[in-house]
């Protein structure tokens, strides 16, 4: 398993690749329209715990926050990622990362997440609900066996501890 | 490794339609069976464009449907496997065409063209509107913001007193100047004065208070007014005027019984405006109306009216605030408003009756009456058929 999320080269191949075959303009009005269809969903359901929205004017690129879980370590701490959306989204994973920074097995000092659904197990179907939902359940949830943050995995198994330095050491 | 810490276990759970759905029986008589066009939305998605399906195509293994296009691309670029559950996905074999169901929603929305316009259009308002989201939340903020600080400003006094409602500090210096100075023109009993300093000046004995007071308390209040329409009211005026003195004034506008002859433009006129509207803005927007009216009464008329009222001064473009002259009842007498006072003032110094201001008008002295005007070529509308 990569230790990132995120491979510039490969994004910006696929985005060409994409480009090249529909038609660029056509293929980025498709995604616009995928993600203004997300954007509304989100709006509409109203999620606790959750929230995204596009940063500027720019739909490819959102800000999403992402409440601690009840009864996990980072209960009461609200988190900030970054969503890039690749003009191959949604057939290609958004890159995601935590903005704010997050003590975590899987993430790393960068920000990156190691989560499988934004890699080899994407797929079209995800969204930014999705991907957030999931994300806030990784929280509580690390996979220990692939540690991006191997000082977090071993503090991992004293969830008193954990949530004291995670509580110290955030900064919002 | 003992640590008593509870990992939840993974556990893929039915979901309560899983868990209670049970085959349902074929509708076989006549029975019509309501769907919410929101669920049938779901049903008509594609999962992975979010629009409805185009050219359905279906995975022959674990029947998920998909706009053929989106299932080609994903396919294409992704991995081997049915989007939706993951089933593999050799290729484009393990799909077939859904005819039937591209015929379901050709039977429900005939028109695609149409459907995908109002999808835009769905969309478009929604941006739109979250932007004015945004600014009217903001606006709101702001707005809620100046309502705390006037609530902590009025609050006091409506404490202490009656029904009748105070702003700012400087009637609580006037009313020290009215307990004080007797000689002071006083508008009105002023039992609701409040009792007490208002109370970010402290409890002062009140024969120090015309020292303390502000330089206005010192002058006839009416005098003041002009500097300071919203405070100091006092219980002079009516309520409604008070509060509704920074927004809007209500008026009725009559010719001058005098000087106007009843076949004049002889028509009563209820005018709602701002506060803030000078003499001359009313003067101005009547001179216009009455251009307005006039040049329309000719063409309804005809030719004949036409060629009479010709000269009505009536290109609108020479309308002006000097045309008309205002004037206000005082005891039996009219007189005549300067142009730049306020509707406001206007009603505050003249009125102080719980009724719409009243105000009458007729064409100023100097001023030649518009009919009388040199004749303006107004381009007449052939309306030759009439006659």
């Amino acid at each position: 398993m990569s230790s990132q999320n995120t491979d510039p080269a490969a994004a910006a191949s696929t985005a060409a690749l994409k480009g090249s075959e529909a038609g660029g303009s056509a293929a980025r009005g498709s995604v616009t329209k995928r993600l203004q269809q997300e954007l509304m969903t989100l709006m509409m359901s109203g999620d606790k715990g959750i929230s995204a929205f596009p940063e500027s004017d720019n739909l490819f690129k959102w800000i999403g926050t992402i409440d601690g879980a009840q009864e996990t370590v980072y209960e009461g701490l609200r988190y900030k990622l970054s969503l890039e959306f690749p003009s191959g989204y949604p057939y290609k994973a958004p890159r995601v990362k935590f903005v704010t920074p997050c003590f975590h097995p899987n993430v790393d000092e960068q920000g990156f997440i190691c989560l499988d659904i934004l890699k080899d197990k994407w797929s079209a179907l995800y969204d930014v609900r999705s991907i957030l939902l999931s994300i806030q359940s990784l929280l509580g949830e690390p996979n220990n066996d692939s540690p991006l943050n191997t000082a977090a995995a071993e503090l991992w198994e004293n969830q008193e501890a954990f949530k004291a330095h995670v509580n110290s050491s955030f900064q919002s | 490794m003992a640590a008593p810490v509870s990992i939840p276990s993974k556990t893929w759970e039915l979901s309560l339609y899983e868990l209670h759905r049970s085959p349902q029986e074929a509708i076989l008589d006549s029975t019509l069976v309501a769907v919410s066009p929101r669920s049938l939305h779901s049903e008509l998605m594609c999962p992975i464009c979010l629009d409805m399906l185009k050219n359905t195509m279906t995975t022959k293994e674990c029947l998920h449907r998909f706009c053929s296009e989106c299932i080609v691309t994903a396919l294409r670029s992704g991995n081997k496997e049915c989007p939706t559950c993951r089933k593999k996905l050799v290729s484009r074999r393990s799909l077939r065409r859904d005819a039937n169901f591209d015929a379901l929603i050709s039977k429900i929305y005939p028109s695609r063209r149409e459907y995908d316009a109002h999808q835009e259009r769905v969309l478009e308002r929604l941006s739109r509107l979250h932007n004015k989201e945004a600014l009217s939340s903001s606006i709101e903020k702001g707005l809620q913001e100046q309502a705390r600080s006037r609530g902590q400003r009025v609050k006091k006094p409506t404490q202490e007193s009656d029904n009748t409602t105070f702003s700012g500090g400087e009637e609580n210096g006037d009313a020290h100047s009215h307990l004080s100075h007797d000689s002071a023109p006083l508008p009105q009993d002023p039992a609701p004065l409040p009792q007490e300093p208002a109370p970010f000046r402290g409890p002062l004995p009140q024969d120090s208070a015309p020292l303390e007071a502000g330089p206005s308390s010192k002058r006839p209040r009416l005098s003041d007014r002009g500097s300071s329409p919203p405070v100091a009211e006092g219980g002079s005026l009516p309520r409604r005027l008070r509060e509704g003195s920074a927004s809007e004034i209500e008026l009725v506008f009559r010719p001058h019984p005098q000087l106007v002859s009843c076949q004049e433009y002889s028509q009563t006129r209820y005018v709602k405006t701002t506060a803030n509207a000078t003499v001359d803005h009313l003067s101005k927007y009547l001179a216009l109306r009455i251009a307005l009216e006039e040049r329309r009464s000719r063409q309804v008329e005809g030719e004949e009216v036409q060629e009479e009222g010709r000269g009505g001064g009536s290109s609108l473009t020479n309308v002006s605030e000097k045309q008309y002259t205002i004037y206000i009842p005082t005891g039996g007498q009219f007189s005549t408003l300067n142009g730049s006072l306020t509707l406001e003032l206007v009603n505050e110094k003249y009125w102080k009756i719980r009724k719409p201001l009243e105000l009458y008008y007729a064409i100023s002295k100097d001023q030649p009456s518009p009919s009388h005007n040199p004749p303006t070529p107004v381009p007449s509308p052939s309306n030759n058929q009439h006659t």
